[in-house]
């Protein structure tokens, strides 16, 4: 530790602190433009120029990369020759790039208000300070844009001015550029809407949802630019306490259980296709659950329903069965979307002052209380609207941004309807997630053509599987609301428990086995069993079946050319006699 | 009287066989024809069943499994893939018309499929009329027949 | 069999680029036709140093210095000087504003003022012969050091030596090493900084075209004492010849052992590998030289932490220039009590207390003698001008001598008994850089030079920090606008003060340096400055926009009788007049190309 004298006031700091720190410590600003705490100091733009002063010889180093070494020198941030290069500094900078804001406010702040120097080019933002070429080299470690040209010429570009196949499109450029001079554009249309609420991460590092259990952010290896090129790391930078490992995999584990319960969800519909609903296209098209997200009160609008620009809606149009009771798409009804919906609209009336308009095909209020709700709604002066929204249009603005209208068929009047609306909730279909195919393979357990997976019978075994130990739970058996979702969820914790209490498993009694007398040997069996449960003796040079491992398909029976092989319960002989009985 | 194909169904007992109870438990409407044997795997299905029920009376033979790929035994419905072409062709040589006998894959959810596989599969064999045996085929032995197959 | 004489033909890029190598065929044919070849041995050297009274041959034992030679004049020399023993008056050196030529070189003002340090092997040994350099004292001196000395005690030796780098910094070489050995690092480098860039300035190419094993050898000893086994020479491509100058040494040394693996057997390993250059100025920069060796654009970075502990790939290197490694095999040699005999100043106690030793300069601009030369530090200016460098063509008088390259400041008349060395030049506003030195006469407009310099060093400007990218550039607008005559009279504060911030504020020496030139001409010609704002007019008549063409109507119609040349060569048509008559020139028409007073032989046109 050593001490030294900043502005006057006595400062202890480590060996090798930067003047800057030790300033930023004290609470003494220093202005910097090239400087970013991420990165290695550049020290062009020369803004933090201080004097360092050792008996009577003063030195003027820059405050961004000056390491404190020794103790007798004083260090004056702002005297009369720090404050005249800064002006100085300044008014070239103003003549470089006029249209550079953070230039503008800080030649201000220096009473700097014109330059004497000719103008170049008065919209130039580039101030050349480097750090957009030193994120992407140092720290995204892509290396896609640097300098070209030297001197007065010199500018920020990409090699050869072409698009960098090095460039992974990360934004950190953008990100860091002091001056906007850097931007990310957007591509045939396409924006990003509502970023901020969706349920999953928009950072590459963050808590998957809110309230996650546990509550810890993890880093999305797919978008994380230290994946991609090795560098970034910028969030173990800032990280207090060292947490961030990137050393950290996914690790597969093995537990061995008695029973599973099935209750893998279902996955949203995704409205993007149907384009005569503009979602993803018009900045104020919701889906449902985007909604219910804004209207959460740890949402970033904090539960308030706005518009993207931050206005209140006047009205808001709730589109039922987008995706769902659809020839084109799931011909199901995704039974929880009417309830849903009429939740919004009360939300909406409670919040806002805005007319809600309901457009479904069906009212389906079912279940216990859910009638009554609905008529309270109408009490509320909901709109509801039988016919289904055709189509939203915009009314102005590229991206509808100044309204949007709402085209159907309302069929109690027999009309065709344009409804202008601010907002747009469109009620998405449940659907069964894309990975079910693969679960219900594993687990060895049917799904349906929608792939909910399908339970073992209807009505006599709601919960069960054709696999024993497997039971469903909730929406991936099929769409289903919360009541009815706990349950099935009850009623599979129950049947697994009672498999678990018993402490045992009882075995199928149909099983194959072998007759060694009439077994040829030819080992034909052998290789037919998925299970691997034949094996051939050597010794008696016959086949042999695992009774424990044996599934009772009964592939080896119908195989076996010497008929040495019984399938038990499916014996050849059960099945010829029921054949004989049949057509007897 | 009009006639009646009699039709032996044999439903693997993971997909069809919960299929075709699916199509009762819905209340579909189906022809009455197809007499079903459970078995446990359409792989289990061994050619003597087929060939026995043509012996016995049956004027077609319908065979169901689970959808390629989505066996319970994982591929029992592949073996059974393979057999059945192998045993059209046996039919041949017995004189039997290979359309007597069909496959068909449908999944436990599959009730309507199963309600149209069978309706359109007893048009067929009504269609194609009562099997008839040569005598020298079948009159006098006919499980030596299967035997030699 | 020993010659019986020797013709060194200076085979250096300026001779060269004057055809010395068909001068050299030339001389090698007619010497067998004569037969002489058994006698007379033609001998390529590095540069002479002598550029402008180049092609030169020098005839050695004698010393008989043959100056702008031709082809056609070889057999003429051959027959006189080799055959009958006559050397060639006609052929040799005479000195202007005299008649008499002077036959021995050493004779010659240019040569007598010097001494050969750096330089002690030119003209002397053929560059591409290692044995060559052997026989004239070559790897001596690394073999004492390899053989005789600790490291400690090389270091010793340069730091008591007061050797100071060639470069242009002047930073004690002794406690460069001294640091790069004492910092932490298995793997150091030394690197040779050979991109000399400064415009007429060809001392580092010289010497390696010369005697590149003397720049080896003096690596190859400041490796033993730093402890490192891996250099590298940064050469600019611009030179050709010195790299393959430098190709060849290299194998001739690997070839010798004298690089390599445990050289003399003394387990000592060491070798050397050549980095090209594109040739930016900015790349002379130590921390832009190692970017660009590191393949990283040729940038300085801000460097609070030294090269020598944080340098090329992070590892400790020491970098010296061309001129200071091959000084190093001398002082090894020659000791450190006769090197601390030449120069000024103290060094017994402090490094920085003197300069010691020589140096070499580059004389050019408006004097007789340009060329290459080594003087004893402490050497006048005047001395320098007038007694090496033969004094200013047709009689001109001295205006300024610009010292240190494009970056060097402009010294007066006044101080024309300026000691050069490297406190005095600093202390007068100028510095030794790598030692360019620019003699200006009464013809130079002093603003217009700092114009010139300031166009250079702007131009080569990495454009990285924004003094030097942005404050060069506008500097160089005022100046601009001075020499068009639409200067105003603040200009010349604000030129002070984006002087003074861009030295003060500069990334790396470029900019710390670059305003120089304009800081010296404000201070020592400040009225050349106000003349061209407030009076708008050049006193040389160098900046065209100031000048008026006036013709004098009696030297006109007296003398040239009114040729009418004039009006014919105006290319704007903005001379009048009938033939036989009076010209005069339309100042509302005349762009002031200054053709009229070219092609007046009547010296009738006059400018104002």
């Amino acid at each position: 530790m050593i001490k030294v004298t900043i502005d006057g006031r006595d400062i202890e700091v480590k060996e090798e602190t930067t003047i800057l720190n030790a300033a930023r410590e004290l609470g003494i600003k220093i202005p910097t433009l090239c400087y970013s705490e991420f990165l290695e100091p550049y020290a062009v733009c020369r803004i933090c120029l201080c004097e360092v002063v050792r008996g009577k010889r003063s030195r003027l180093v820059t405050a961004c990369n000056y390491p404190l070494r020794d103790a007798s020198v004083s260090i004056l941030t702002n005297s009369a020759r720090v404050r005249n290069l800064r002006k100085l500094n300044l008014e070239l900078l103003l003549a470089q790039a006029p249209a550079a804001k953070i230039v503008q406010d800080l030649a201000a702040e220096y009473g700097v208000t014109k330059t004497r120097f000719p103008i170049k080019n008065p919209d130039e933002k580039c101030i050349l300070c480097g750090l957009c070429v030193q994120v992407c080299e140092n720290l995204v470690g892509a290396g896609a844009i640097g300098f070209s040209s030297r001197g007065s010429k010199r500018e920020v570009s990409t090699p050869w001015g072409v698009e960098p196949e090095t460039c992974i499109l990360c934004g950190a450029c953008a990100h860091f550029c002091p001056t906007g001079h850097i931007v990310m554009t957007e591509e045939a249309d396409e924006r990003i809407l509502h970023s901020e609420l969706t349920l999953g991460p928009n950072a590459a590092i963050s808590i998957p949802f809110r309230q996650a259990i546990p509550n810890v952010p993890r880093i999305d290896v797919e978008h994380c630019i230290h994946f991609k090129t090795g560098g970034c790391e910028l969030c173990s930078k800032v990280c207090p306490k060292d947490c961030i490992d990137y050393q950290m995999k996914d690790e597969i584990e093995d537990i061995d259980v008695g029973a599973i319960v099935v209750a893998t969800g279902f996955q949203d519909f995704d409205p993007t296709p149907l384009k005569q609903y503009g979602y993803g296209k018009y900045a104020n098209v919701l889906s449902s659950i985007e909604f219910e997200q804004m209207n959460n009160a740890a949402s970033p609008t904090g539960g308030a329903i706005v518009l993207e620009n931050g206005e209140e809606p006047r009205s808001v149009a709730i589109l039922h069965c987008i995706g769902s009771r659809d020839e084109n798409n799931h011909k199901y009804c995704s039974r929880v979307c009417c309830m849903y919906a009429l939740k919004f609209a009360h939300l909406i009336k409670e919040k806002t002052t805005a007319e809600v308009y309901q457009l479904y095909i069906d009212m389906r209020a079912f279940g216990k209380g859910y009638e009554e709700f609905y008529h309270r709604l109408l009490e509320e002066g909901v709109n509801v609207i039988r016919g289904k929204g055709a189509e939203i249009a915009p009314i102005g603005g590229k991206f509808g941004e100044e309204g949007l209208l709402v085209r159907c068929e309302d069929t109690l009047i027999s009309k065709f309807r344009e409804i202008p609306v601010d907002m747009v909730v469109l009620c998405t279909a449940l659907e069964a997630r894309d990975d079910s195919a693969d679960l219900a393979r594993k687990l060895n357990i049917s799904k349906g053509a929608d792939g909910w997976f399908i339970e073992a019978h209807p009505k006599l075994a709601p919960v069960s599987t054709t696999t024993d130990g497997v039971f469903l739970a909730g929406v991936c058996q099929g769409p289903k609301d919360i009541p009815d979702a706990v349950a099935q969820g009850t009623a599979a914790a129950g049947q697994a428990m009672k498999l678990m209490t018993v402490g045992e498993l009882f075995l199928d009694a149909a099983y194959a086995a072998i007759t060694d007398e009439i077994c040829s040997g030819c080992r034909i069996c052998n290789g037919l069993c998925p299970y691997n449960a034949i094996s051939f003796l050597e010794d008696k040079k016959v086949s042999e079946v695992n009774a424990a491992m044996c599934k009772a398909c009964g592939t080896c029976a119908a195989a076996c050319p010497s008929g040495a092989i019984t399938a038990r319960h499916f014996t050849d002989d059960q099945i010829y006699a029921q054949i004989e009985a049949i057509f007897a | 009287m009009d006639f009646e194909p009699k039709i032996l169904g044999l439903l693997c007992n993971w997909c069809s066989y919960t299929g075709a109870d699916l199509a009762g438990t819905a209340r579909m409407k189906y022809p009455p024809n197809v007499y079903t044997v459970r078995v446990m795997c359409s792989g289990r299905v061994d050619p003597g069943f087929i060939l026995d029920a043509m012996r016995a009376g049956a004027d077609g033979v319908l065979v169901c499994g689970c959808h390629p790929g989505d066996c319970h035994y994982v591929e029992g419905n592949y073996k059974c893939l393979r057999r059945i072409p192998l045993t059209k062709k046996l039919l041949e040589g017995f004189g039997i018309d290979p359309r007597r006998l069909r496959l068909e894959w449908v999944s436990a959810s599959e009730g309507g499929r199963f309600k149209e596989v069978v309706t359109e599969f007893t048009e067929q064999i009504r269609a194609l009329g009562p099997l008839k045996l040569n005598d020298w085929a079948f009159a006098e032995q006919p499980l030596e027949v299967h035997e030699a197959a | 069999m020993p010659y019986r004489a020797n013709m060194m033909v200076c085979a250096g890029t300026g001779c060269v680029s004057n055809h010395s190598l068909e001068l050299k065929q030339a001389l090698e044919e007619e010497i067998q036709k004569r037969g002489l070849t058994d006698e007379v041995q033609v001998v390529p050297t590095g540069c002479n140093g002598f550029c402008g009274a180049g092609p030169i041959v020098v005839v050695q034992p004698d010393g008989i210095f043959y100056q702008l030679l031709k082809v056609k004049d070889i057999p003429y020399l051959v027959e006189e000087h080799l055959l009958k023993g006559r050397p060639v008056p006609r052929l040799m050196y005479v000195p202007p504003e005299e008649k008499t030529p002077i036959p021995k070189m050493n004779d010659i003002g240019f040569f007598k003022g010097q001494m050969l340090v750096a330089l002690r092997n030119r003209g002397m040994i053929d560059p591409e012969n290692i044995d060559d350099y052997i026989a004239r004292d070559g790897y001596r001196s690394l073999a004492k050091v390899l053989t005789t000395m600790t490291p400690d005690e090389v270091i010793g030796v340069i730091k008591a030596s007061g050797l100071r780098g060639r470069g242009g910094g002047g930073f004690p070489t002794g406690i460069k090493w001294e640091s790069c050995k004492k910092a932490e690092g298995d793997i150091k480098y030394v690197i040779c900084n050979a991109d000399e860039g400064d415009p007429g300035a060809f001392m580092d190419r010289s010497i390696i075209e010369g005697d590149p094993h003397s720049v080896l050898e003096g690596m190859a000893i400041g490796a033993y004492a730093i402890g490192v086994s891996q250099g590298y020479i940064y050469v600019r491509i611009e030179y050709p010849l010195a790299i393959q100058r430098f190709r060849i040494a290299l194998k001739q040394a690997r070839d010798y052992g004298l690089l390599g693996d445990n050289i003399f057997g003394t387990g000592f390993s060491f070798d050397v590998d050549i980095r090209r250059g594109a040739g930016a100025f900015v790349c002379g920069e130590s921390t832009a030289l190692m970017a660009s060796v590191e393949g990283r654009p040729g940038e300085p970075r801000a460097k609070y932490i030294h090269t020598v502990e944080h340098g090329l790939w992070n590892r400790p290197t020491c970098l010296n220039n061309v001129e200071t490694w091959a000084t190093v095999p001398v002082i090894i040699l020659r000791g450190v009590e006769w090197f601390t005999s030449i120069g000024t100043g103290d060094v017994s106690q402090n490094p920085w207390g003197g300069s010691k030793g020589t140096k070499v300069f580059s004389l050019a601009g408006k004097i007789n003698n340009t060329g290459l030369v080594e003087v004893p530090m402490g050497i006048t200016l005047r001395e320098m001008i007038y007694d090496v460098g033969g004094g200013i063509p047709k009689g001109r008088k001295f205006k300024a001598v610009q010292t240190g390259g494009p970056s060097g400041g402009f010294l007066p008349t006044e101080l024309l008994d300026l000691q050069v060395d490297y406190e005095q030049l600093t202390e007068a506003g100028s510095m030794m850089g790598s030692g360019g030195m620019v003699v200006m006469d009464e013809d130079n407009c002093m603003v217009d030079m700092a114009k010139y310099f300031l166009t250079f060093t702007q131009d080569e400007s990495c454009g990285k920090c924004t003094p030097c990218r942005e404050g060069t550039l506008q500097m160089l607008e005022i100046l601009k606008r001075i020499c068009e005559g639409k200067g105003v009279p603040e200009d010349i504060q604000l030129l002070e003060d984006l002087s003074h911030f861009v030295i003060d504020a500069s990334l790396c020496a470029l900019g710390g340096s670059a305003p120089n030139p304009v800081l010296t001409s404000l201070r020592y010609f400040r009225d050349e400055y106000i003349t061209h704002i407030r009076d708008k007019k050049c006193p040389a008549h160098i900046c065209r926009d100031l000048n008026v063409y006036t013709i004098d109507p009696e030297l006109c119609l007296v003398k040239g009788h009114g040729c009418g040349v004039c009006r014919r060569q105006c290319p704007d048509s903005a001379i009048v007049g009938e033939k036989n008559q009076v010209h005069n020139i339309d100042q509302e028409l005349c762009k002031k190309c200054g053709v009229c007073l070219d092609v007046c032989k009547f010296d009738a046109v006059k400018v104002a």
